[in-house]
């Protein structure tokens, strides 16, 4: 599925239009939604979303298995965020949120979906990606010159962040002994 | 203590007051508990929730909700700078890490040379600074309740020569379980909540939580009251509330005070209201260590470096440096990158030592009201304070190096990691500004400053408004040049400095 980025000086030309382009949309707002496909996502079985959309949820998903993706691949004891339900957790905590910041959140899963693989000239959109070409197309937006999308990759980041280390289940895998009050006579861990 | 739960409201209020406070953090309790003794009838009305010591339980996804503006998540408008504030009854010192420092001598003199404040110099202003110290038992912590990070930061001082000490706090009892800035659940802290509310509501004063003030009311140059929601448990309005008096105290931080005074149409001839907001933008920087450090154990701030901050207006000086650890959550935000190098680099979080250097700005920043409603923050750091924050962490990255890191990272894309002071001296920091680096401001400051020219302040030097009588501020909006410090102390006692004008006012 590793797609050739092209030539050097091609590539750069195109990634700066395409960022421009991308920041352009989502200071202007309503429009990039439209630019936006939203179809062709399903909500899994048993799933009730708050404020994410079908394909909002799909993008985090995706996105929160590598943002918090193990550094040991196959180590059982590391808990997936799909197994601490991540995506969930960011639905959830997005409902109590401004308007304006969960409008700006879906204005960036719409970028980082159907945009952000056309900067890594990528024409499949980041949900059909592997992990390789996800991790890539995330550098890319993490490295990105636009401020706004920096700081929209580190929104998501904090998001997924938030509902991978919340869990005592991965307070072991960074030391952490958990808080003090309610502390099982066991320990957190 | 009883609190009247805005939530709990069955249906509209209305009330007739002597005088009403707006938020109850530092200075808006020492508002309402001054006007309280004085004998007037006062009612505090605060936008967040009331908290009692059982719901502290030290969980970052619960207490940020509870505790914070907009759950954690406030950010200037371009989301460069994340902006922690308080919520709730008591404020932000429910949540703040205790630090009790005086306003700073030169700052006074500064205010009062050249901002043209009267009656606030350091003569005048000692007595409220002693009130407030022993009313909230302040007192230098001990060295032995220095935890390991904190005691990182004295090895880096003192291998440096660099001046540097401990700091006062506002504890006593403390378990040293090192989660303060998610509210204490051993009730050691001696803040608004636990001391200066509960002796404004024995002298009389009520206080309601989860009541959102909208409008400021006023008529013929003189205030008349407030217009308000009362918010349900979703934090939805569900009744209205106006409640009338003669004397209003703004106390709902420099952002909620500046949008509030804002969105109420208050006069503003010169074009002052909401300006200069100063925030104390703060950078980390993270040592990596051979041995655990734990930072997360123990009081978080007992130390400082002040080495490198001066008062003086103009200095090259302009740095505070204190430690600045975090829970996973918060320190897996800041860490750079993500996926498998980022969980790699999260197993060093027991041997990190992490500090922050928190510049003392001069960057002129602005609250607005959005189409929203909701505060804008615009803050676009100047390129002298940009200099400071890349002076700020370099210099927290020699002191972790002094103390023996074996490695220091200064979080940024890509992270700048040194091993030696030669490599430090060889880094080019020219990368270290907003949104390329990860900062945190969590003293607001400014936007309804003090002065008595009102062509360049909103307040007098009594607190009251140019043009509006009867209307107060007491609380961080007040200062007209930022702190270099923690702000508690300063807000406590120039509330307790505009506390008798309002009292005077409220009598009519």
């Amino acid at each position: 599925m590793r797609q050739d980025s092209g030539g050097p000086a091609g590539t750069k030309l195109g990634r700066r239009r395409v960022l421009a382009l991308g920041a352009a949309l989502l200071v202007l707002g309503g429009s990039a939604v439209a630019v936006v496909r939203t179809r062709g996502y399903a909500v899994p079985a048993g799933r009730t979303l708050v404020v994410l959309s079908a394909w909002q949820l799909a993008v985090v998903e995706d996105a929160a298995r590598r943002i918090a993706a193990p550094d040991r691949p196959g180590d059982a004891s590391i808990p997936t965020p799909d197994a601490l339900d991540v995506a969930g957790f960011v639905d959830a905590w997005m409902a109590h949120m401004p308007a304006k910041v969960r409008r700006d959140l879906g204005r960036f899963l719409g970028y980082l979906e159907h945009l952000a693989p056309l900067a890594c000239a990528m024409t499949t959109r980041f949900t059909r990606l592997g992990p390789d070409e996800q991790d890539r197309v995330l550098s890319a937006v993490e490295a990105s010159s636009s401020d706004l999308l920096r700081a929209g990759f580190e929104g998501l980041k904090a998001l997924v962040f938030m509902g991978y280390y919340r869990d005592p289940r991965t307070w072991g895998l960074v030391g952490f002994d958990g808080p003090q009050v309610g502390r099982p006579a066991e320990g957190w861990r | 203590m009883n609190v009247l739960r805005g939530r709990d409201l069955v249906g509209d209020l209305s009330l007739d007051v002597d005088a009403i406070v707006v938020g109850t953090g530092a200075g808006g309790s020492i508002a309402l508990r001054e006007l309280a003794r004085a004998g007037l009838d006062v009612v505090a009305l605060e936008e967040g929730a009331f908290s009692t010591v059982a719901d502290f339980d030290q969980r970052e996804d619960h207490m940020l909700p509870r505790l914070f503006q907009e759950m954690g998540g406030r950010a200037t408008e371009d989301m460069a700078i994340r902006v922690l504030q308080g919520r709730g009854v008591g404020g932000s010192t429910v949540h703040n890490t205790n630090l009790c420092k005086r306003t700073p001598d030169a700052i006074l003199e500064l205010w009062a040379r050249e901002h043209g404040v009267e009656g606030a110099g350091p003569a005048e202003m000692r007595p409220g600074f002693e009130a407030i110290e022993r009313d909230l038992s302040v007192s230098l912590i001990e060295p032995s309740f220095r935890n390991a990070n904190n005691d990182l930061l004295r090895a880096g001082c003192e291998a440096l020569g660099w001046r540097g000490g401990p700091l006062a706090h506002n504890r006593v009892g403390c378990a040293q379980s090192g989660f303060c800035e998610l509210g204490c659940a051993f009730d050691a802290k001696q803040n608004a909540l636990k001391i200066v509310l509960p002796q404004a509501v024995a002298a009389g004063a009520r206080v309601y939580s989860d009541v959102r003030v909208e409008r400021v009311l006023f008529e013929a140059g003189c205030v008349t009251g407030v217009q308000a929601v009362a918010l349900d448990e979703a934090g939805a309005p569900h009744a209205r509330v106006l409640v009338r008096a003669r004397a209003i105290v703004l106390a709902a931080s420099a952002v909620g005070s500046a949008a509030l005074a804002l969105a109420s149409g208050l006069p503003d001839p010169h074009g002052q209201l909401g300006r200069r907001l100063r925030l104390h933008p703060g950078g980390i920087v993270a040592g990596t260590f051979d041995r655990a450090v734990e930072g997360w154990h123990g009081i978080p701030q007992s130390y400082e470096c002040t080495e490198h901050l001066s008062f003086e207006p103009g200095s090259d000086r302009r740095v505070w440096i204190v430690p600045a650890f975090a829970h996973p959550i918060g320190a897996a935000a800041t860490m750079p990158g993500f996926g498998a190098a980022h969980m790699a680099a999260m197993r060093t979080y027991p041997r990190l030592a992490v500090l922050t250097a928190m510049v003392h700005d001069e960057t002129s920043g602005e609250v607005v009201v959005g189409d929203d409603g909701r505060p804008v923050l615009r803050y676009r750091m100047s390129d002298a304070d940009q200099a400071q924050l890349a002076r700020g962490l370099a210099a927290c990255a020699r002191l972790l190096l002094a103390a023996g890191a074996r490695e220091v990272s200064i979080p940024a894309i890509p992270p700048r990691r040194v091993r030696s002071v030669a490599e430090l001296d060889a880094l080019d920091l020219s990368f270290a500004r907003p949104h390329a680096v990860p900062l945190t401001a969590v003293h607001p400051m400014g936007t309804l400053r003090l002065g008595e020219d009102p062509r360049r302040s909103v307040v007098r030097s009594t607190g009251e408004h140019h043009q509006v009588r009867g209307l107060f501020v007491a609380d961080g909006s007040l200062f007209p040049t930022s702190l270099g410090g923690p702000p508690q102390i300063s807000i406590y006692a120039f509330a307790l400095h505009v506390a008798p004008h309002a009292v005077e006012r409220a009598r009519g």
